[in-house]
């Protein structure tokens, strides 16, 4: 018997976590193949996550300022969208395990590269 | 024998770190303006978090996730930005009027002007969050808190008509110098003020960031179920006192001093550094809370490492979202706008917004797929749900009472 | 395409009626392996309703045995969800979705059951490992 799952209510928004434990951003769309004039069956290709992308998603005005914003304060300069393939995906459950580690997700440049400014700061390489 | 210890350790950080300059501000001022007759309210919003605080404490022991986590699973992305916006918005002004507190109170005790104290606090405030350790941090204010039941001493020592005081408090009626709009007005602002949405995410997180499991659900509990009461105990001695000794004098407090006034005019100078002392470290205590649950709410809602147990560099976003809501919360009192005014404001919306935040903790501490066999039972779901109902009615009469009593002044 | 692009897009019958608007995606495991996961993910159906609130809740699924007050809230709201088979699509536009058929004839939702994909209640828990 083949299982199912409602895409929007296991997948959307669930907690990334990237191989070595390291929260990695939330699902924050899925990408689909293109059903195309013959209305196939979409298939699911990968999992996309970043500020642009929620961006994208959210259809209040106001949301999509603030990702916006989020987006240009976290990543100037750079496209915040980060794909994940969905054979990269380990386990599904409350939480989406991923194969590859955090920090290769374009998402997780974003927080790279304030690491490198929060690490100037005395003390930030300690553990509390 | 450690477990005994550690459970009372965990009772005693709960009683101490209960009150916050919420909790200051509108005890003393509901009781001095109103006598005992909005005590019921208190008692209310002490169940209240009791039920709420058990549930996140849960929810993250089982699931090993805090409650702003699963906020957005549960509500969507664009709900719970909406939710993130709030909760964000009235938690930084909570920040804001905590360090206010600590600025006040050491203000009081060394007679320098508050603001002057501003920026030092902030930046100590950021220090703690940086570098020390939850545990020793939450132990430390917590336990310097207890000063605070030097006020439940000076109520003892003052000999009140216990009778009398318990009949005004089962049979509350609105004094004649203030009108029911400010009444009620008062009565959501105590709810807020006992009902925080902060301490929901802190408590939540804190518990992922002790790692609990649900081995620890009991010694939860008991910290919870023992420790909130007592603590509330404390809240209602200083409404107690203010009743006591500020009402019939006719004192409306607008300053955090005639907080103190009670507890100095019973107990002297050593009564008044104690309760100096306690007011230190509570609101001192909620400012790291509040410091913490800002940079909590927002990582967890986008889905960013977080958490003190981490290196800053392995959660930096998180630790600048710490660092940007104290140099906000700072650079607003540093406008030199009055700390208990914006103290009062910020409990008033954080009632408003309770149900932003119980909601979905509500949902979450249902769902079999987070809390295996430790959901919610019938009875909580029951007392739940009501508390749920009357924190609706609250939140939509709260803008209305705002207006129509002038903000309580009226 | 991305799954945003037909979340609460809106569906009419071959009548011109709306339906609804789309809530959720049904996925079904078929085809070659993929990853850790197992066969990868083909969009089965969609799932259909009038009002979007409540929808991610979980109490018209049968996932969540919620308060009583709040299922009846809220699961009210999904009970009248229909669930679309895809084959019954006759045309994706940006934001609307033309179907064969009436309301009528859609049925309800299955629910999920127990335990979908891989879920159990201690999975949620993650720790951090140094």
């Amino acid at each position: 018997m083949a299982r199912r799952l409602d895409a929007a209510l296991e997948l959307l928004d669930r907690q990334l976590i990237g191989n070595g434990g390291t929260l990695a951003g939330k699902v924050d769309d899925l990408e689909l193949t293109d059903p195309g004039g013959n209305l196939e069956p979409p298939r699911v290709t990968a999992i996309l996550t970043g500020p642009a992308v929620l961006a994208g998603r959210l259809h209040t005005p106001v949301g999509r300022w603030l990702a916006r914003v989020a987006a240009r304060l976290l990543a100037p300069g750079q496209d915040q969208l980060s794909r994940v393939p969905f054979d990269q995906v380990e386990a599904v459950g409350a939480s989406i395990r991923l194969r590859v580690a955090a920090g290769q997700l374009d998402a997780g440049a974003g927080e790279a590269r304030v690491g490198r400014l929060v690490g100037r700061i005395p003390g930030a390489g300690d553990a509390a | 024998m450690r477990k005994l210890l550690e459970i009372a350790l965990g009772v005693l950080t709960a009683i101490g770190g209960f009150v916050d300059i919420g909790d200051l501000v509108a005890s003393t001022e509901t009781g001095a303006r109103f006598g005992l007759g909005l005590a019921w309210v208190l008692v209310v919003g002490v169940l209240g978090i009791i039920l709420y605080a058990e549930m996140a404490g849960r929810v993250a022991s089982v699931s090993g996730r805090a409650v702003f986590d699963l906020v957005r699973e549960r509500l969507g992305a664009g709900v719970g930005l909406l939710n993130l916006a709030a909760s964000f918005f009235i938690t930084l002004l909570t920040l804001a009027a905590e360090i206010g507190g600590v600025a006040l109170s050491l203000q009081l005790a060394t007679s320098v002007n508050y603001l002057l104290f501003v920026p030092i606090v902030g930046f100590l405030v950021w220090l703690v969050c940086w570098r020390v350790r939850f545990e020793v941090m939450d132990n430390a204010v917590g336990l310097l808190g207890l000063a605070l039941v030097v006020v439940a001493v000076a109520v003892w020592r003052a000999h009140p008509d216990w009778g009398a005081m318990w009949h005004s408090a089962t049979h509350p009626v609105v004094p004649g110098t203030e009108s029911h709009t400010a009444y009620w007005y008062f009565a959501i602002a105590l709810l807020g003020s006992a009902m925080t949405p902060y301490e929901v995410f802190f408590f939540s997180s804190g518990a992922v960031e002790q790692r609990w499991t649900r081995s620890d659900l009991v010694v939860n509990r008991l910290n919870v179920y023992i420790g909130f009461p007592l603590g509330g105990l404390l809240a209602l001695a200083l409404m107690v006192a203010a009743a006591l000794v500020l009402e019939p004098r006719g004192i409306d407090p607008s300053h955090l001093s005639q907080a103190a006034l009670p507890t100095s005019l019973v107990l002297g100078k050593l009564g008044l550094a104690l309760a100096l002392l306690g007011f230190f470290a509570c609101t001192s205590g909620a400012a790291l809370e509040t410091a913490l649950s800002c940079g909590y709410s927002v990582a967890q809602y986008l889905g960013w490492p977080w958490g003190k147990f981490l290196k800053p560099v392995q959660a930096p976003r998180f630790q600048l979202v710490v660092l940007a809501s104290i140099t906000l919360g700072a650079g607003l009192l540093l406008t030199t706008l009055d700390p208990v005014k914006l103290t009062e404001y910020a409990i008033v919306l954080s009632a408003a917004a309770l149900p932003l935040t119980y909601l979905p903790l509500l949902i979450v501490a249902n769902d079999p797929a987070y809390l295996g066999d430790k959901v919610n039972s019938r009875l909580s779901n029951a007392i739940a749900s009501a508390y749920l109902a009357v924190l609706v009615v609250a939140s939509v009469a709260t803008i209305p009472l705002m207006i129509v009593s002038k903000a309580g002044g009226g | 395409m991305r799954l945003s692009e037909l979340l609460g897009a809106e569906v009419v019958d071959e009548h011109g009626h709306t339906v609804g608007k789309v809530h959720d995606l049904r996925l079904v495991e078929e085809g070659p392996l993929l990853g850790g996961v197992g066969p990868g993910l083909r969009v089965e159906g969609l799932l259909v309703g009038r009002r979007a609130l409540g929808a991610r809740f979980g109490f018209d699924r049968g996932a969540v045995r919620g308060p009583w007050l709040l299922e009846a809230v809220f699961g009210s709201l999904g009970h009248e969800g229909r669930y679309l088979p895809w084959g019954r699509i006759r045309s994706i536009q940006a934001r609307q979705i033309r179907i064969t058929g009436t309301a009528g004839d859609l049925p309800s939702p299955e629910p999920l059951g127990e335990v979908p994909l891989h879920r159990k209640p201690a999975e949620g828990s993650w720790w951090i490992r140094k």
